[in-house]
């Protein structure tokens, strides 16, 4: 089947992407199929013995501020997904999914000539906060016209976002390329060669890990150490001596 | 030059590293067609190569030295071998290639080298028990 395939060009984790887009009425987020159901053994990654990583992610199209108030409420069925992206369609969306919107990934659209520009400061907050930007590949193998918008739009992000980006492939399976492929394709976007390799392996791991640790943890304690006063006296007393008298 | 250490003689050896000495890089790339039509033979596979590059690199593109050195029409298999300054261009043109004669195809790229030699095994076809 199509999903045979991605297994066998050479990736070690694949996540099932549902899209949905609030422009149609009435969508509501459905829970995630589980991978298990979809397939009784995963098969293993090339060239090792452990199993492919299947993952579940979310696609949201949001075009207008109020579809982001779903992801912001405590909606069961967003929670069963691993990986959250969103897709801002204007520049006030792109800005608020950089800052305080809860997701993994930023996906831009590199076929249409972008009705917004970038600027620097969303795209810095939101590397800091962990969060990916994306891009498709797909469009460039199928026609030209797409191919130079696609590459002149992947020119312009790297050179924004310094290079923190990760690949995306969609639909046909003959669309699909390898991880080794897709890294050869960042350098002519403009990336050095580890940044290249890094947007297949190293930034997909971290996005998968941003959104687990977005699964599990809501909060963070830490103690520290308060540093002791120190009093000054005329003779050392040794530490342990001082400590008995003071209890 | 080889390290004199230890209150020892000097060395009667000297290490040279070479870093991008080797002129050309091979490929091993398999073409998927999955349609059943007619197959390319060898001569129609380079064109198919040059168009590629010609696609996304334009005409200095297309004039890369790329040479077919074995093709297969069975398996749609061929080894290339390219100058190694253009091997970005050429595995990016053959990754972004969509069409073979307006029927779908994919160029996967199975093994690269800068040694001929290393072609012949894929640690990626090993079964490990």
């Amino acid at each position: 089947t199509k999903y045979s395939l991605c297994f066998s060009v050479g990736y070690s984790a694949v996540a099932f992407n549902h899209v949905i887009d609030f422009k149609e009425k009435k969508q509501e987020i459905t829970k995630p199929v589980s991978p298990t159901e979809l397939f009784p053994s995963l098969p293993i990654v090339q060239g090792t013995s452990k199993r492919i990583k299947v993952l579940t992610r979310l696609t949201l199209i949001v075009s207008d501020p109020s579809h982001c108030n779903l992801l912001r409420s405590t909606s069961a069925n967003i929670k069963l997904y691993d990986i959250i992206a969103v897709f801002p369609k204007t520049e006030k969306l792109f800005h608020i999914a950089c800052t305080t919107l809860d997701v993994d990934l930023v996906c831009i659209n590199v076929t249409e000539k972008l009705p917004f520009y970038f600027r620097r400061p969303p795209v810095n907050m939101a590397i800091d906060r962990g969060i990916y930007f994306e891009l498709l590949y797909t469009p460039a193998i199928k026609d030209s016209t797409m191919r130079r918008y696609t590459i002149s739009n992947a020119i312009s992000l790297m050179q924004i976002c310094k290079g923190k980006v990760s690949s995306q492939s969609e639909n046909k399976p003959l669309e699909l390329r390898g991880p080794y492929d897709v890294a050869n394709l960042g350098l002519l976007f403009g990336l050095s060669e580890s940044q290249a390799k890094a947007a297949v392996s190293t930034n997909c791991r971290a996005t998968m890990l941003h959104g687990e640790t977005r699964k599990t943890a809501c909060g963070v304690v830490y103690t520290v150490k308060k540093p002791r006063k120190v009093e000054e006296e005329e003779t050392p007393v040794p530490v342990c001596k001082k400590a008995k008298t003071q209890a | 030059r080889g390290p004199a250490g230890r209150g020892m003689a000097a060395a009667a050896f000297e290490r040279r590293v070479l870093r991008r000495a080797a002129e050309h890089h091979y490929l091993r790339v398999r073409l998927e067609l999955p349609d059943g039509g007619a197959r390319p033979n060898a001569a129609q596979f380079k064109q198919l190569v040059v168009t590629a590059l010609r696609e996304l690199h334009g005409e200095v593109g297309a004039a890369l030295p790329v040479d077919v050195l074995t093709y297969e029409e069975k398996t749609l298999s061929a080894i290339l071998r390219v100058i190694s300054s253009g091997l970005v261009k050429l595995w990016s043109a053959l990754t972004l290639l969509g069409f073979y004669q307006n029927r779908r195809c994919a160029f996967r790229v199975l093994q690269t080298s800068p040694f001929l030699l290393a072609l012949s095994g894929n640690s990626r076809e090993l079964v490990l028990d």
